[in-house]
């Protein structure tokens, strides 16, 4: 039996620490921990709930604008502020957006090296590889030339210290592709990280900037004049209009055909990292406002025990469904560490029991976590892309049945495949095609209000506190990039008397709670095989299929 | 109550002439009096500019960018004003220690306990008024020269921190002396947030300085009002000084 | 290791004509005039390329995350050809063990060669528990990484000035690097700094080999010498006394000054009115939204950011300046209204004696 500690866990956001339990060359135990935490939720007590939103926003820059868009939209609940449908429409095409840049980051940049061995693409026939990505996709940069370049790069890096490449686990006997398929994966590896920089322009017509975008309770911040060059007119949309047709071709040339293309190699990796059997998705996109949420691109529900004929409702206003539980995590409540807290009577009290640093491992330590331990009517759930299409699946939503069912039909796996790490990495896929058909689907919706002069992008009534209420609580959900985000707000006489976030790595990255139940983390690398006890490039493999995103999971 | 001295001036009345006990005495010097009205007409004017670019004005939105100027204007006079008081300030310094006792710089800083009482005399008497007599002053009663002491102090402040914003849009030598102001109060915002609340402390001191300019000439009649004016004041010889 | 830029050109069949021609591009970008191309040339020509490391602390990640949004040069442009970036959590191949290894391995093989960028503040109470990588205490980490450092530039508004999480109450008492360190630390502000001015400030550092100017309190004049005010291309409508009044208002669309929305440009240093943001596509005034000063030390605490000034502290949320000072000049006024009724009841006696000892006369 072997501790094994991977700390710290690369090519994520944030501070995260796993320890696992190896015995005969598969975990069996695991613990994961979060390392840095700010204290947001202490910060924002007393302040203007119409900045929240800015200060939320810095909870993460990856996920950067879905906790703008979770406060505002909490805000507006409770103010009962309805947002002018241009508006949202705007708030959508900048989510979908994400969506699209955040995957596709998190595909290349974030992932791909646990499946793809830089130093073997340097064996690579550039010619061979062409004629590779030829089969699958007609993306123009698919030439002999182009990889040959691509590997020269390489070369050129290896032999001058391969940089951010160093020391990774190359060679190591779980990486399964050819060099071609290496070297494609290579290069891609760099298109992405040029081409990232492009579709996010979309927040900055929109928001002025990226990363942190700006928003504004009651709407969005820019106004809509085709008749003035200051505000968003026929040249800022055209420029959005460009930016989607690129994102467009890029994601269904080259980012969906390299997800199947390494999958298909990968296919062992469907028996591994499946976790928990409950999925949680808060439904995204409105289409007719907040509060409908029957009219969200994607639903809201709870599947439980993988079973796809119930699609459970799910309330964050009801005092027993979400709470927040601290047995293992290094905070205190007033009424004691077993309890679960129902968010808007969340607390927030840090309270370090570990050990003293520099140590070794938190073996032994009753709390090891700065996360906190979120449950569903006291059961542990999975969130993020895969949740979503697992949700949208069982409930039956047509775009969601025929996206999956023709991954699986194309790498040839039952539907069961999905429960593991290569399913959601998968599931992130089709996510990401999801979002490209919302985005233009929502782009062409906001051409139609502008050729109707249909434009107001801001409701005020709310605006002024004095127009509000003493006591106000709301609730703003939002399905983030990783999975289901909430944030709860009590207001009392216009500052924020409590604020508590419930965030997707929250859910995921949790130490177990009081009864001991494992989060998805913790549940997911059970089973997973560690073949070199030096080189664990398994719990990297599923560990970064959640996408953690630990700076959102602690705030 | 002692019977009242009668004063030289009055040993041969005339008509036109002042009453029998009161004397004429020459209090503020041209210096003293020329910084007292530029003084306040500038900072009179600093006030109001200073108010308006915290507070523009809803007005003004017929034109075109290009057809006015008018924050620009408000802003050109705001340093227009606060240039002519920090000179007429420095000429005033100058003349604390070169003019006569009244105008000297011992009358503001309250060091001696004599200072002290007298401040704590003119409380009962004047504000409170739970006591019927106090001294007569020729020049400043301590309590006024306390009160332009904080004048002084709060005038001092607005120009670090005017001249520390100033200088961040100028490359002028002077203004970059003021540098070390920003980073001192933490920032920009903050001294720009200082620099308009110690406003009010003006507006405090305009309205009770102007009411006790009244109030003194009403209840002893030394004609202080006209001797911001010609200088002199008047003084009944029946109360010692 | 050990390749300058002018072989890596070569290398890759760039002739001697191109390189001068990358030469003064990138002087430009560093914001030097045509004459210093001289010192640029012999720059690249002499210097290899230098391994950099770059800390993770208390962040939100927004700041590595600007940086590959650059656009001139692009993030591929530095990695591959202008430094080696040996440690970066967010990036690297390796993780664990093997991560910190080439971290102390970068550390040991270039002592006094290396730069530092160092992205979130560093909490120091509690012994540091707040932040802790590989078991060590963000802190520690610091002290070991820079004490051998050529230069350490701190990354955005978290390592330069503690950013949100040193918000009031700061309750993980997060610092600022320059706090920690006693070298000279490069200061590019800004939640997050714009992904252009990051790689102006690296390749300023590297091409000339030497520090840029800096102000103060440690920022590049180049990118931080003016208010976003300063640049800003609604300053005419100030001027003139054009403002926005309410936000998708009439005004709002025809780009009118945001300064009554509480727009932070007028206190505000950073280029983003210049330079602006994801290759100049926009910035946040450009897009409607006032600059919430994310460059400024402290900003989070200059609340609420709609409001012109902040509010007065310690009054509630609501209370300015203006308010406090209002009410206390209606009560000084009502104050002197009452002591000239008093003075009229109280002083009768007196100024009746004065008036007649002037019929007296
Ligand atoms: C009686 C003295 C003064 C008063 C009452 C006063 C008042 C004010 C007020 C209320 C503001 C507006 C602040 C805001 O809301 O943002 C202001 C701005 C300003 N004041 Fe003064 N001020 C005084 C003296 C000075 C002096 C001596 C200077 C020196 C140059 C100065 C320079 C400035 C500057 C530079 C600004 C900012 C203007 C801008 O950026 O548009 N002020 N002042
Ligand atoms: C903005 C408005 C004003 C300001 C800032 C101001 C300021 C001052 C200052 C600084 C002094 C001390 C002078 C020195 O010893 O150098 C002073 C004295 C005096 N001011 Fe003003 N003043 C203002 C308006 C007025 C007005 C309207 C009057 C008369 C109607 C007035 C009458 C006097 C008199 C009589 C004194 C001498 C008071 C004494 O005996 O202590 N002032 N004022
Ligand atoms: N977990 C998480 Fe986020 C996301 N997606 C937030 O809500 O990454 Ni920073
Ligand atoms: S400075 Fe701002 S953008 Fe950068 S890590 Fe800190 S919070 Fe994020
Ligand atoms: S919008 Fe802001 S930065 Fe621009 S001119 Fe107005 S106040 Fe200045
Ligand atoms: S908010 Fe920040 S992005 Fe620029 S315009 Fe202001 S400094
Ligand atoms: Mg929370």
């Amino acid at each position: 039996m072997a501790r094994v500690v991977v700390d710290p866990i690369t090519r994520i956001e944030g501070h995260l620490r796993i320890e696992a339990v190896v015995e005969n060359g598969v975990i069996t135990d695991a613990y994961s921990a979060g390392t840095m935490v700010r204290g947001l939720e202490i910060i924002l007590k007393g302040r203007d709930p119409r900045d929240a939103w800015a200060f939320c926003e810095r909870v993460c820059g990856v996920c950067t604008t879905v906790h703008a868009l979770a406060s505002v939209r909490a805000v507006e609940d409770a103010l009962g502020i309805k947002v002018p449908p241009t508006a949202e429409l705007i708030r959508n095409i900048m989510e979908t957006t994400q969506y699209i840049q955040d995957h596709v980051i998190h595909f290349y940049q974030l992932q791909a090296l646990d499946w793809v061995d830089v130093v073997n693409a340097l064996k690579a026939d550039p010619k061979k590889t062409a004629e590779l990505a030829q089969s699958f996709s007609k993306w123009p940069d698919n030439t002999p030339a182009y990889f040959a370049g691509v590997q020269d790069k390489v070369k050129k890096l290896a032999a001058t210290g391969l940089g951010i490449f160093a020391n990774g686990y190359w060679g190591h006997p779980a990486y399964k592709l050819p060099p071609e398929a290496n070297l494609l994966a290579v290069a891609h590896y760099l298109d992405a990280l040029s081409w990232q920089k492009e579709i996010i322009k979309i927040h900055a017509v929109f928001g002025g900037k990226n990363p942190h975008p700006n928003y504004l309770v009651g709407g969005v911040p820019c106004s809509i004049d085709t008749n003035e060059v200051s505000a968003i007119n026929s040249d800022r949309l055209n420029l959005v209009a460009g930016l989607i047709n690129k994102a467009d071709e890029f994601i269904n040339q080259v980012y969906i055909p390299d997800v199947l293309a390494i999958a298909s190699f990968y296919k062992d990796w469907t028996k591994y990292g499946g976790g928990l059997t409950n999925y949680l998705s808060y439904g995204e996109f409105p289409t007719r406002g907040y509060n409908q949420p029957e009219f969200f691109k994607i639903p809201r529900g709870v599947v439980l025990n993988r079973d796809l004929s119930t699609v459970h409702p799910v309330n964050p206003r009801d005092s027993e469904e979400i709470k927040e539980y601290i047995a293992h995590s290094w905070y205190s409540y007033a009424d004691g560490d077993k309890v679960g807290l129902q968010p808007w009577k969340g607390e927030t009290k840090l309270n370090y029991t570990g050990p003293k640093p520099p140590f070794e491992t938190l073996e032994g330590f009753e709390k090891y976590s700065f996360l906190k331990t979120p449950r569903w009517k006291e059961n542990a759930m999975e969130v993020g892309p895969l949740s979503r299409m697992i949700v949208g699946y069982a409930a039956g939503r047509s775009d969601v049945k025929e996206a999956v069912g023709a991954t699986l039909s194309k790498l040839n796996v039952p539907v069961d495949a999905l429960y593991s790490t290569l399913g959601r990495i998968a599931g992130r896929a089709l996510d990401a095609e999801l979002a490209m058909s919302y985005l233009k689907e929502f782009f062409s919706d906001l051409m139609v209000r502008v050729k109707n002069n249909d434009v107001s992008t801001f409701n005020g009534e709310r605006w002024d506190p004095k127009s509000w209420p003493a006591d106000a609580e709301g609730v703003g959900m939002v399905e983030a990039p990783r999975g289901a985000l909430a944030h709860w707000i009590k207001i009392h006489n216009g500052a924020i008397e409590n604020y508590q976030l419930v965030v997707p790595t929250t859910w995921n990255g949790s130490p177990r709670d009081a009864r001991g139940q494992r989060s998805s983390f913790e549940a997911a690398l059970i089973g997973n095989p560690v073949a070199n006890l030096e080189e664990p490039l398994e719990i990297l493999r599923t560990i970064h299929s959640f996408d953690p995103c630990m700076a959102c999971a602690v705030h | 109550m002692s019977t009242p001295v009668i004063g030289a001036a009055a040993a041969k009345p005339v008509a036109n002439e002042l009453p029998a006990d009161y004397k004429r005495i020459y209090v503020w010097e041209f210096p003293v009096r020329l910084f007292h009205w530029v003084t306040a007409l500038s900072i009179a004017m600093l006030c109001v500019t200073g108010f308006l670019i915290g507070h523009p004005l809803h007005a003004f939105y017929a034109a075109e960018a290009y057809q006015q100027y008018w924050f620009g204007w408000m802003r050109f006079v705001h340093f227009a004003s606060a240039f002519v008081l920090v000179a007429v300030s420095l000429v005033r310094l100058y003349w604390a220690f070169r003019g006569n006792q009244y105008a000297s710089w011992r009358n503001f800083i309250p060091l001696t306990g004599a200072q002290w009482k007298s401040i704590w005399e003119l409380i009962t008497v004047e504000v409170l008024q739970i006591k019927k007599y106090g001294r007569y002053h020729v020049g400043h009663n301590a309590m006024a020269a306390f009160s332009y002491f904080i004048l002084f102090l709060a005038f001092l402040f607005q120009t670090v921190t005017g001249l520390a914003l100033y200088s961040n849009m100028s490359d002028a030598r002077l203004t970059h002396v003021f540098n070390w102001v920003v980073p001192l109060m933490g920032g920009d915002a903050n001294v720009r947030f200082w620099h308009h609340a110690v406003l009010w402390i003006f507006v405090l001191f305009i309205i009770v300085h102007v009411y006790l300019v009244f109030y003194d000439d009403y209840v002893e009649g030394g004609g202080e009002m006209s001797a911001m004016v010609s200088g002199w004041k008047f003084k009944r010889d029946k109360r010692e000084d | 290791m050990g390749q300058t830029i002018w072989q890596s050109m070569q290398q890759k069949g760039y002739s001697r004509r191109e390189f001068l021609q990358f030469c003064s591009a990138a002087a430009v970008i560093a914001g030097l005039d045509k004459s210093s191309v001289g010192q640029v040339v012999s720059a690249f020509e002499t210097q290899s390329r230098p391994a950099v490391v770059w800390m993770h602390f208390q962040e939100c990640t927004c700041c590595s995350e600007s940086f590959i949004r650059a656009s001139h040069p692009t993030v591929i442009d530095v990695l591959f050809d202008v430094i080696s970036l040996n440690y970066t959590e967010t990036l690297m191949a390796a993780s664990g063990f093997q991560a910190e290894k080439s971290l102390s391995d970068t550390i040991r093989d270039n002592k006094g060669k290396y730069i530092v960028l160092v992205e979130g503040s560093v909490p120091t109470a509690e012994d540091g528990v707040y932040c802790m990588i590989g078991g060590k205490s963000g802190e520690s980490i610091l002290q070991t990484v820079t004490a051998d450092a050529a230069a350490v530039i701190a990354w955005g508004s978290c390592a330069s000035n503690g950013c949100v999480q040193g918000a009031k109450p700061n309750p993980t008492s997060a610092t600022p690097i320059h706090k920690l360190v006693d070298k000279p630390v490069i200061n590019v502000p800004g939640c997050p700094p714009i992904a252009d001015v990051m790689m102006g400030v690296v390749t300023h550092l590297l091409v000339l080999g030497q520090m840029p100017e800096l102000d103060d309190i440690g920022r590049p004049k180049e990118f931080y010498g003016r208010r976003v005010h300063d640049t800003c291309y609604r300053r005419p409508n100030y001027d003139a006394g054009l403002f926005v009044e309410a936000w998708d208002d009439e005004n709002a669309r025809k780009g009118y000054c945001l300064y009554k929305m509480g727009c932070r440009g007028p206190v505000t240093y950073n280029a983003c009115s210049v330079v602006k943001w994801n290759e100049g596509t926009s910035y946040p005034i450009q897009s409607g939204h006032g600059c919430i000063g994310c460059s400024e030390a402290g900003f989070w605490d200059n609340e609420p950011f709609y409001q012109h000034l902040p509010s007065f502290p310690g009054f509630g949320i609501e209370s300015t300046a203006d308010t406090i000072g209002a009410t206390v000049g209606l009560v000084t006024l009502a104050g002197v209204a009452a002591h000239a009724v008093l003075t009229n009841v109280r002083k009768k006696s007196v100024i009746e004696e004065e008036h007649q000892d002037d019929q007296k006369e």
